[in-house]
């Protein structure tokens, strides 16, 4: 299987008469643009705004975030989800690099939503803050969830994804920057000089934890919550077979462009062939059940075992109870003699004192631990706030509330705001971008 | 404005005598005493009082000790406290953690020390007090004090973060997160760990597993046909209001209500009870509670004669994301609560 | 929290899903449920199946409390 991704490296973004790209500047017909926004019918109310790097400006709540792209074959974007299901990972697929749509509630949060600083202190605790964003702001008439904790997005979410391939339309008819290749053969079919090179999968353990359709990572469309275990080629990862989900306490999240752009899956390419044989991605899930865990596990453990792999990188959406599925799939490898790396964030209380993961076992003995979900953040006010300040306390935000004991509200009058890590869009990087890790103080 | 110190040691190396001074009780003299000559030439600051205090005293009278310390240290005006070196020596050490402890949580200055590491006082206070790692005995003095004092100035003059591993005092179980200065991402780090397992080179997990702590195991109940049983659940059921608002994560609020009479618990359709956990899927326990908290299970055994009675109140909290701190706290309150009401016995349902 | 209660004496039993979780956290007298969302009863079984599922796991916890262990101990169900 052979993907190219035709990379448009974008140095602006700017609003005009038409949407185009030319010489590193993408223009967005914005009136346009919203008509695809609006092509469903329950989104009620749609603006799009452009921030960057340095930016005074505050999100929240922010849900999604996606990379431009189009698909060279027209088909869509995310087969299964926006248009018909067909097989990615082999073909040609542009993308506007740099950059992200990002969708953001015009008023409501929840639980799985998070904010984004484009500057000052706030900034380093997200990687979208480096990106020159396309941002969505909107609302929806989905008033069965307007004021649940936990909420699917659908809407938004999916304006989301018909935006990012609009947008990526405007370089399909141009000679990308640069093309990146990303091709392996079929695992029996290797040449000897890889073959011996100790054979590695990456293990993905997206959140499926619930039982209701809308909350869960899909693949290809498919409710990941309903799957077991599956061999599936890096690429596919790589070119949209995986959206993110709406479910999980927001720093633990991996967005729709993380999945597109997974730093693992890139590292593991650049190390097939010289130290490693790359064999693929198990694609596991998340789930809610002991016996579900275990399964799980063991389907994951057989299937690395049989395709001969002597090393995995395991890598979890998510802390709490997933701790547990996490650990045990670390467990069954460790125990079917596979070399295993975890990597995960932490749990460890604002005190910093709490068990890192729930479960723990002793077998774990190469873990990467990418942030603290419940580290206190203190942030100064933003000059501009897109969406609504208000969420972070009102919604349930997993890192926000309205009132604690000691610290009042998650939102202070003067427009500065003490949250925990937990709310900060995608901050704890597990995909592969994180520069924070645990140490003891 | 120059640093001010307090030193803290014990009767022998204040100078008072061995063994048979070690009675001695608490004595705060002006500036420094004894041992603590060793902390002031690397300390930069004044080491405004001496803390003296026999070994045997603190070990039999903490309380009396510690408080009559307190009491003298009140009005001084200190900026940091060392206590000892204590090298090997257990009761010191012990006595060094003990006081080092209340005046940390007394005057919120941090405190400093130093034990060999076969020292118990390092296990029972290595989370409170920043411990160094220190010789067998006081020919180790020089190296020991002047740790405890550079790293005082580093405390007093710098930013931070001090991290374990940097600054060599033991590790205290408290992690926080730490953006690398060298900006390594996760991928690379999980490459470089992968390969070096992979190759059978050493290598150090971001997360070494801490070894487990165990209580002791209450007995069994010998007839719980004449015991009284209460329901606790970390599952998030509380009345559809949410009266006591206990947080959806990371929960510092836990709540009681009331069940005496209800043969089962009402669902969130008629108005009663659901749950406010946020880290599962509300919907079967919205629509039966008893799913989590089996009221109506308990009643039917109560009924049977098999359980004696159920305490009039359920306990209830949210156990996603909730700090082990927290949890403790939250755990020790209902204890108490059930002890008071003489429950024998405790069905704790978690999600 | 299970710690805290069995520290004071109380004898207490955890009916968790998560058996793992629940020794990590400490619990010495163990009763496994059915899944996390619904600990004591799976919504998509008839309420009579839902009803014994639950009256017999609460009795293997209620055996739990009256039995002697000597270390951490899940009981079958």
């Amino acid at each position: 299987m052979k993907l190219e991704i035709g990379n448009f490296h974008v140095e602006d973004i700017r609003f005009g008469d038409s949407t185009e790209f030319n010489d590193g500047i993408l223009t967005i017909n914005k009136d346009e643009a919203l008509q695809v926004v609006k092509e469903d019918r329950h989104i009620t109310d749609a603006d799009i705004k452009i921030v960057k790097p340095g930016d005074q400006v505050r999100l929240v709540p922010v849900k999604e975030a996606i990379e431009p792209r189009y698909r060279m074959d027209e088909g869509p974007l995310f087969p299964g989800v926006t248009g018909n299901l067909q097989q990615v990972g082999d073909g040609m697929t542009v993308a506007l690099k740099g950059t992200s749509v990002l969708v953001v509630g015009k008023h409501w949060g929840g639980f799985q939503d998070g904010l984004i600083d484009m500057a000052g202190e706030g900034a380093k605790y997200t990687y979208f803050s480096q990106l020159k964003n396309i941002v969505l702001v909107a609302d929806t008439d989905e008033e069965f969830e307007k004021r649940e904790q936990q909420k699917k997005n659908k809407a938004l979410r999916w304006a989301g994804m018909r935006l990012a391939e609009y947008i990526g339309r405007s370089v399909s008819n141009q000679d990308p920057d640069e093309i990146e290749e990303f091709e392996l053969d079929p695992i029996t079919k290797r040449d000897t000089d890889t073959s011996e090179l100790p054979g590695v999968v990456l293990v993905m353990q997206p959140q499926t934890q619930m039982e209701e359709d809308g909350y869960n990572a899909l693949n290809y469309g498919w409710n990941a919550n309903h799957m077991l275990p599956t061999l599936m080629h890096p690429n596919e990862v790589l070119d949209g077979a995986m959206i993110s989900g709406s479910f999980m306490p927001c720093s633990s999240k991996w967005s729709t462009y993380d999945f597109q752009n997974f730093n693992l899956i890139k590292r593991l390419y650049e190390e097939h062939g010289e130290t490693v044989n790359f064999l693929g991605v198990i694609m596991s899930n998340l789930n809610v059940a002991l016996e579900q865990k275990e399964r799980s596990a063991q389907f994951v453990a057989n299937i690395a075992s049989n395709l001969g792999a002597e090393a995995a990188i395991v890598a979890e959406e998510g802390y709490g109870n997933p701790d547990a599925d996490y650990i045990a799939c670390l467990v069954a490898l460790e125990d079917a003699g596979i070399k295993t790396v975890g990597v995960s964030n932490e749990a460890t209380g604002r005190d910093g004192e709490s068990q890192p993961l729930v479960s723990l076992d002793p077998k774990a003995d190469a873990l990467v631990s990418t942030g603290n979900v419940s580290e206190l953040i203190k942030l100064p006010p933003m000059e501009t706030v897109i969406g609504e300040l208000e969420a972070l306390a009102r919604d349930g935000l997993s890192g926000g509330w309205e009132d604690d004991e000691e610290l009042g509200s998650s939102v202070k009058e003067d427009g500065s705001i003490v949250m925990e890590n937990n709310s900060m869009f995608c901050g704890d990087g597990v995909a592969g971008w994180s520069t924070k890790t645990m140490k003891e103080f | 404005m120059s640093n001010k110190a307090v030193v803290y040691i014990n009767q022998f190396f204040g100078q008072i005598g061995g063994e048979e001074a070690a009675d001695h009780e608490p004595e705060v003299r002006d500036g420094v005493a004894g041992a603590a000559q060793a902390i002031a030439p690397n300390f930069d600051g004044e080491i405004v009082k001496t803390v003296i205090c026999g070994d045997n005293y603190m070990s039999s009278n903490q309380d009396k000790a510690v408080a009559k310390i307190l009491g003298e240290l009140e009005d001084v005006d200190f900026d940091i406290f060392f206590a000892g070196p204590a090298f090997q020596a257990g009761r010191y050490g012990n006595a060094c953690g003990a006081i080092g402890k209340a005046v940390k949580e007394e005057f919120n200055v941090p405190v400093v020390s130093s034990m060999n590491v076969e020292n118990p006082g390092v296990d029972m206070f290595k989370k409170h007090i920043y411990i160094f790692p220190g010789g067998h005995s006081a020919a180790k003095m020089r190296d020991d004090a002047k740790k405890m004092a550079e790293f005082g100035n580093k405390l007093l003059n710098e930013e931070g973060p001090f991290l374990a591993e940097e600054e060599g005092f033991y590790k205290r179980g408290i992690r926080h997160q730490y953006f690398l200065p060298d900006e390594t991402p996760a991928a690379d780090r999980a490459i470089d760990m992968l390969l070096k397992k992979i190759n059978g080179e050493e290598y150090q997990s971001e997360l070494p597993i801490p070894e487990q702590d165990l209580v002791e195991i209450a007995p069994a109940i010998q007839d719980l046909s004449s015991t009284k049983i209460a329901l606790v659940t970390s599952g998030g059921i509380v009345p559809v209001e949410n009266p006591d608002k206990i947080q959806s994560a990371s929960a510092t609020r836990w709540g009681k209500y009331n069940i005496a009479g209800q043969d089962k618990l009402e669902n969130r359709a008629s108005n009663k009870y659901k749950t406010i956990h946020a880290g599962y899927d509300p919907a079967a326990a919205d629509a039966d509670p008893n799913r989590v908290v089996p009221l109506d299970a308990l009643r039917k055994y109560q009924e049977e004669g098999r359980i004696g009675e159920i305490h009039d109140y359920f306990y209830s909290t949210v156990g996603t994301g909730t700090t082990e701190g927290e949890a403790a706290r939250m755990g020790a309150e209902i204890a108490g609560e059930l002890l008071e009401a003489n429950v024998q016995a405790v069905i704790l349902t978690s999600t | 929290m299970v710690k805290e209660i069995e520290r004071t004496g109380i004898t207490v039993v955890q009916m968790a899903n998560l058996i793992p979780v629940a020794k990590t956290v400490g619990a010495n007298r163990m009763v496994p449920t059915i899944s996390i969302p619904y600990p004591l009863g799976d919504p998509k079984t008839s309420e009579e199946e839902q009803w014994e599922v639950r009256y017999h796991r609460v009795g293997i916890a209620l055996d739990a409390l009256e039995t002697e262990i000597e270390e951490q101990t899940v009981f079958a169900v």
